[in-house]
């Protein structure tokens, strides 16, 4: 092949789940069979980075201004998700199981990989709870050490004054596991089933 | 449990192996390098997934191998005939129990018991606690998948906390957060390493009884570093050490500490006993957690004696002998085989990674 061709299969085989072989089918269906879609991917991509940021409130992705969630009006601004990432995100929606908003930490405390609080979207959610509207806090951070650390870091940030329910989601979940491997089932019957954390 | 069929492909030295088991005395002879350990590490290998000898698994696979493999047929009181296959790879490994892929750690623990009788078994009175808290952590966690969980999670709050204190600035707050994950895991710990070492410490006497004279009791002791299993108290004492460990930028006390103290009429046997005592201790050791593995598991450990026999004088040796149940399946390495008086061995030559079953001059000697 040409070198154009070994960089781009090289780029595309960094994506997530995506290997060899399948990088260089999809190298050879944008260039051969299908070049027409190549200028409207390149433009929905430039596009997607310019447009899509994080909401102001959750650190959900957005574009100018809050996220859909946020913004959505039905949903019970008083009960806050915080997860790790995006991903985990869209699998508690997908469960259907909840009602509330989010809030997107990207990441938990990781001393070993110099992860620590300046390094997560925290100031936000303690600007958030300091307002007084959240009524209940889940934490649906992963099942491992570095989530129970955050978990218990949070809990340390709590304004004294404001009664804030905290609920942890870890049943049902696989030890060590993050939210965004359970299945939908798993999830429902863990927030269902969320106990009090403090 | 019995071995009847052991297969290694490019395990160490081993390209390719097969070796068919018949009756319940192996001995693997043979010079040193040859192999003969290599086979007994693969086949302690079973227990728990972890060679006894070696911490970095890849040191397993055979130079310029991707993969080796153990694959072994075995005779089982709770499963029957059984198969197990293991695949090792550089980044990780597989594991197959009749032909299905065991994916929990959980699931497979505490059904394979074997025991290795090593001659490097004398660091374990003499040598430094790490190694007796690996013993003491390898031989709990082979029996107990909730005694892993807690090792991990202990282990991994420990790294945490350590590297905010090593970095240094870190505030309480990200301290304390570490330290309520670490302190339960800590107690946890404790809990069950007391009840281990109490269970193994009542047959280590009983060994040590059959190997040596009587009026001289060995014993083995549980000597933590923090004896009360209180998740509170122990948070407590983390926070209450925070100064000290910012200062030493790293965490000074706790089940990281621990260790287990040998001793013989009262005493410390690590300071005080002789060369025959210290390796009597070692030997009844072993016996007490094969004994312990029989009694958590409800089977019977494969025993596995590295070059150990060559080593006693010839009136512990018969003792030795006459303390293993010719029940259990002994695999055995020295450099010349068992004196006749202790019975009937399938015999085996090691040389370069192959093995040669009924070596005819072996058979002349015998
Ligand atoms: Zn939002």
């Amino acid at each position: 092949m040409t070198p154009a061709f070994e960089k781009l299969q090289k780029q595309l085989k960094q994506l997530p789940g995506l290997g060899y072989r399948s990088s260089e089918r999809i190298a050879l269906h944008l260039l051969v069979e299908k070049p027409g879609q190549l200028p409207v991917l390149v433009e929905a991509l430039q596009q997607a980075a310019l447009a899509v940021k994080r909401c102001p409130r959750c650190g959900n992705l957005a574009e100018g201004g809050l996220c859909a969630i946020c913004a959505d009006e039905r949903r019970d601004a008083g009960v806050v998700c915080v997860v790790e990432h995006v991903p985990d995100l869209v699998a508690v929606e997908r469960s259907a199981a909840f009602r509330g908003v989010y809030h997107v930490l990207h990441g938990k405390l990781s001393p070993i990989n110099g992860v620590g609080p300046d390094d997560l979207n925290l100031k936000s959610l303690l600007a958030r709870l300091a307002t007084g509207e959240v009524r209940e806090l889940i934490l649906a951070l992963s099942n491992d050490v570095e989530g129970e650390a955050t978990c218990h870091y949070l809990t340390q940030h709590l304004p004294a004054d404001r009664a804030v329910k905290i609920t942890r989601i870890g049943f049902g979940l696989p030890s060590g596991g993050g939210v965004l491997y359970a299945d939908s089932v798993t999830l429902k019957s863990a927030l269902e089933g969320r106990r009090d954390y403090s | 449990m019995r071995l009847r069929k052991l297969n290694l492909r490019h395990f160490r030295n081993v390209d390719l192996a097969t070796l068919d088991f018949s009756g319940r005395r192996q001995f693997l002879t043979g010079a040193n390098g040859q192999g003969k350990t290599n086979l007994l590490e693969a086949a302690g290998f079973l227990t728990a997934l972890r060679s006894f000898r070696a911490t970095d698994n890849r040191l397993l696979i055979g130079q310029g191998q991707a993969v080796a493999a153990i694959a072994c047929e075995l005779e089982h009181e709770r499963l029957g005939d059984t198969r197990v296959t293991i695949k090792l790879r550089p980044d990780g490994k597989e594991l197959w129990c009749d032909q299905e892929r065991v994916t929990r750690l959980a699931d497979y623990l505490g059904k394979f018991p074997t025991v290795v009788f090593s001659s490097q078994d004398l660091q374990l009175v003499r040598g430094s606690p790490a190694g007796r808290r690996r013993w003491l952590d390898l031989t709990l966690a082979a029996m107990d998948a909730s005694y892993l969980r807690a090792l991990q999670t202990y282990t991994k709050a420990l790294a945490g906390r350590n590297s905010l204190l090593k970095r240094g600035g870190a505030s309480d707050q990200e301290l304390s957060a570490f330290e309520q994950v670490l302190a339960p895991a800590a107690a946890d710990l404790i809990v069950q390493r007391t009840k281990g070492v109490r269970e193994l410490a009542a047959t280590l006497k009983a060994a040590y009884a059959q190997l040596c004279d009587e009026g001289e009791p060995g014993a083995l002791a549980y000597e933590p570093d923090f004896a009360e299993p209180s998740a509170e108290v122990l948070l407590a004492r983390l926070e209450g050490g925070r100064a000290r460990d910012v200062q030493f930028r790293a965490t000074v006390a706790g089940p990281h500490r621990d260790d287990l103290g040998f001793s013989v009429r009262g005493r410390a046997a690590k300071d005080f006993g002789s060369e025959g005592q210290q390796r009597s201790l070692v030997l009844a050791l072993r016996l007490a957690q094969a004994a312990w593995f029989q009694v958590r598991s409800g089977v019977r450990p494969v025993l596995l004696a590295d070059d150990v026999l060559g080593e006693l004088d010839p009136a512990r040796r018969r003792r030795f002998w006459a303390a293993i149940d010719a029940e259990s399946q002994v695999i055995a390495t020295g450099t010349k085989p068992p004196d006749a008086e202790l019975g009937a061995w399938q015999l085996f030559a090691v040389a370069d990674g192959t093995f040669l079953e009924n070596p005819p001059d072996m058979e002349a000697k015998a």
